[in-house]
């Protein structure tokens, strides 16, 4: 049957072209990236779009494919795709023990030692920040090879709404804690909420707990707080430990939190905030893109004891990126490079700023920051490189501490545990870690 | 042949009642006769239909049953390979203080999700079937719509309600003036489960009188007649006719209803994520934790395997011991 034959032929040669195409293709070039982050937050995504497009079209050729999830959504799903050899390419990861480190521990993750040097990574970002995202080959924190850098930095600290303040008759913020502990009693003798703050979801009551814990610490003697992040042994069992929640719990019990705190999310507290429900509320610079719609309100370091010069602010970096073990060529290894370096270039940097955000890799132009809440945390960050005075994330401790925190929080602020039994509940899951690794 | 057909008939009709009659053989297919069905074919040939069900029961059902018992015997990380532990995980799990607590959230929501709607449901029931055939329609369609919708959906809307600040039921309260239980429902470790119970109530109330109000009907109306000829007045009508009649309907309520209560994951996660705290962690939402919070998947599926065995003894239970008066209904 010769009409058959001819299309078999045909269909031979159209797969024999195909096959020579895809092999011709899969040689020296990447041409696509698959990218995965966690900017949702408002004006996030924007940002994460233009700097995708400048990017395309510095690479002409190149496709970003990319995909955005909420923090918690990445967590579950980033380490069990890689792992399956799906997935990104390219992703933030969260750095401490639960994420980076089991990615790093499972050789899911490329290391950027070589990378950092040639686009001259450390001439951006201190050697502190950047410790955050190394781990060495005897899986100790910290130090050792370079695994992610980070786009975006991130302080916690105390915002003000100045106009509240002044209605009740205090003219300026608290310079220092003392101050702050009358002001609280000063607002509440006036019927104003002191703090705005929601436990159901989000981590305000953490940050606000873990900040004033740090703000007590200088930094000359933040060797100790290093230690216990880096896993390299301490307790949690110290006095602003046990000054801190003994304090936050009191506040609980006093009523200077809005009323029915326990029943609203961290993000409904900061929509009661802009709205000019309550004086003060303690979180980070992710919020700056719903604060900075009320003009009243302020950002500045939790204001610390007068005996300490140089206080901690927690904080960091955001979620670092990364080069996944998908990236299985040499061209895709690059090409992702490429893309993380224009991530945490200064270009970038200032598209960041020019949005309201917080990059980490210091801003070149500063006519392009607009928003005075961006200038304040802008110089907050340049007195914390100097002074090396920038905290930790307390939860990075231990793939656990999270949890532990999250579980335990809520009962402290009802006052059914103690602040001794809360501190020991982290002591105890921080012990088993060091214990048993895990 | 009619004539072999007719014999066929005869020959069962004269099988003795409760005797196995033997089936005749489908006569062989001719021009003009009614050919026998494959349907009535014995045996192994039929095997063949029921094979498309069985493997699709087999791939989604027994073989991850078959696998959760495995990596329950281990201790994995989801990334690195399992390590085998063999019982160690159950073991941990009977010293496990949130397990217990896990247990004793979901006993208490076996209260709103089964108890209460199958009271509400039979009350409701009652009262409904005795109205006019039109407004009997439209109060049945209007009080079974809850449950049509999603409970994720449901827990995300219910959440918003509760809301001190901006939702509508405590605004309502300090409105009126009972601003003092304007509680923050989902953040009180005393309130939360009731809060979360409810809605469980509101979802399944009028299914359950949708099966009674069914259940109903299918009682003799001549055994209310003759109540009443000895002088029983409603309400010994309702507890001496009305309820053991409806013992079926009573026993797959509450064996759909327990079972929902134990596999509740969406409606708690997106209410309250099994805080604060633990108050309403249960069995399910301390797997999904263990596993994809705490990467310890051999627990976490040693959790999924007691859950299953507490479900399959639970409703044994109520095969057991809500019996219908005629042994021919069970």
């Amino acid at each position: 049957m010769p009409r058959t034959h001819k299309s078999l032929v045909k269909v031979a040669l159209a797969g024999a072209a195909l096959g020579l195409m895809v092999a011709a293709s899969g040689g020296a070039r990447a041409d696509s990236l698959v990218v995965w982050d966690q900017y949702t937050d408002t004006g996030q995504p924007q940002v994460m779009q233009k700097l995708i497009k400048n990017f395309e079209k510095a690479h002409q050729g190149v496709t970003i494919n990319e995909t955005e999830r909420t923090f918690d959504d990445l967590s579950m799903t980033l380490k069990l795709t890689v792992a399956a050899g799906n997935g990104p390419e390219v992703t933030q990861v969260n750095q401490g023990a639960s994420d980076q480190g089991t990615m790093v521990k499972q050789k899911l993750l490329e290391p950027l030692d070589a990378y950092a040097k040639k686009y001259g990574w450390d001439k951006r970002q201190s050697a502190s920040v950047l410790a955050r995202s190394e781990w060495s080959d005897k899986h100790q924190f910290g130090e050792g090879h370079l695994y992610g850098i980070s786009g975006l930095g991130e302080m916690v600290g105390l915002f003000y709404n100045q106009k509240v303040l002044s209605d009740a008759g205090i003219a300026k913020p608290p310079a220092d804690f003392d101050e702050l502990l009358k002001d609280v009693d000063t607002l509440k003798a006036k019927g104003v909420t002191p703090f705005v703050i929601g436990t159901a979801k989000g981590h305000l009551a953490l940050h606000m707990l873990t900040g004033i814990e740090q703000a007590h610490i200088d930094a000359s003697k933040r060797a100790a707080l290093d230690n216990v992040i880096y896993g390299r042994g301490g307790t949690f069992k110290t006095k602003q430990d046990l000054d801190a929640s003994t304090l936050v719990q009191k506040w609980a019990k006093n009523g200077d939190f809005n009323d029915g705190y326990q029943g609203i999310s961290g993000d409904d507290a900061v929509q009661l905030f802009v709205a000019g429900q309550g004086a003060f509320l303690i979180d980070g610079t992710w919020y700056f893109g719903a604060m900075q719609t009320n003009p009243d309100i302020h950002f500045m370091p939790i204001p610390a004891p007068a005996d300490i010069s140089k206080p901690l602010t927690v904080g960091g970096i955001d979620l670092s990126w990364s080069i996944t073990t998908n990236a299985k060529t040499q061209a895709q290894k690059d090409l992702s490079a490429q893309f993380i370096d224009y991530m945490v270039s200064p270009e970038a940097a200032n598209t960041w700023a020019g949005a309201g955000f917080f990059p980490s890799t210091p801003v070149t132009d500063p006519s392009v920051v607009k928003s005075p809440l961006l200038k304040e945390g802008l110089a907050m960050w340049k007195v914390l490189g100097q002074n090396n005075a920038l905290g930790h994330y307390a939860d990075w401790a231990s793939p656990t501490m999270l949890k532990t925190y999250d579980d335990d929080m809520p009962h402290l602020l009802a006052g059914d545990m103690t602040p001794q039994a809360f501190v020991d509940a982290l002591d105890a899951d921080y012990q088993n870690y060091l214990k048993t690794g895990k | 042949m009619a004539a072999t057909s007719n014999q066929t008939i005869a020959a069962a009709e004269k099988g003795a009642p409760g005797k196995a009659v033997r089936v005749a053989r489908p006569p062989a297919s001719r021009a003009g006769m009614m050919p026998a069905s494959v349907l009535d074919r014995a045996g192994r040939g039929n095997l063949l239909y029921v094979l498309p069900g069985l493997v699709v029961y087999a791939a989604f059902v027994f073989l991850p049953i078959l696998a959760a018992v495995a990596v329950s015997l281990t201790t994995w990380d989801g990334l690195s390979r399992p390590i085998f532990v063999g019982l160690q995980n159950y073991i941990d799990l009977f010293s496990d203080g949130n397990f217990y607590i896990s247990l004793r959230n979901n006993a208490e929501l076996i209260l709103f999700y089964a108890v209460l709607p199958l009271i509400v449901g039979i009350g409701l029931a009652a009262l409904i079937s005795v109205t006019r055939q039109r407004e009997r329609l439209v109060l049945r369609t209007l009080l079974f719509m809850p449950y049509i919708m999603p409970t994720a959906v449901l827990g995300i809307i219910w959440a918003w309600l509760y809301n001190p600040a901006f939702g509508p039921f405590n605004q309502f309260l300090k409105a009126i003036g009972l601003g003092r239980i304007a509680l923050p429902w989902l953040g009180d470790f005393t309130w939360v489960l009731p809060a979360v119970g409810m809605v469980a109530v509101w979802y399944f109330f009028g299914f359950c009188m949708v099966i009674f109000l069914t259940g109903m009907q299918r009682i003799d109306p001549q055994l209310f007649d003759a109540a009443k000829v000895d002088g029983a007045r409603g309400w010994h009508a309702f507890l001496y006719i009305t309820l053991p009649s409806l013992l079926p309907e009573i026993r797959v309520v509450l064996l759909l209803t327990v079972i929902a209560s134990i596999k509740s994951f969406d409606l708690i996660f997106t209410m309250t994520r099994g805080g604060p705290g633990n108050a309403t962690l249960v069995p399910n939402i301390y797997m999904y934790q263990l596993g994809f919070q705490l990467n310890r998947y051999g627990y976490a599926a040693a959790v999924a395997i007691i859950g299953a065995i507490l479900i399959f003894i639970v409703n044994y239970a109520i095969h057991r011991l809500v019996r219908p008066m005629d042994k021919a209904a069970s």
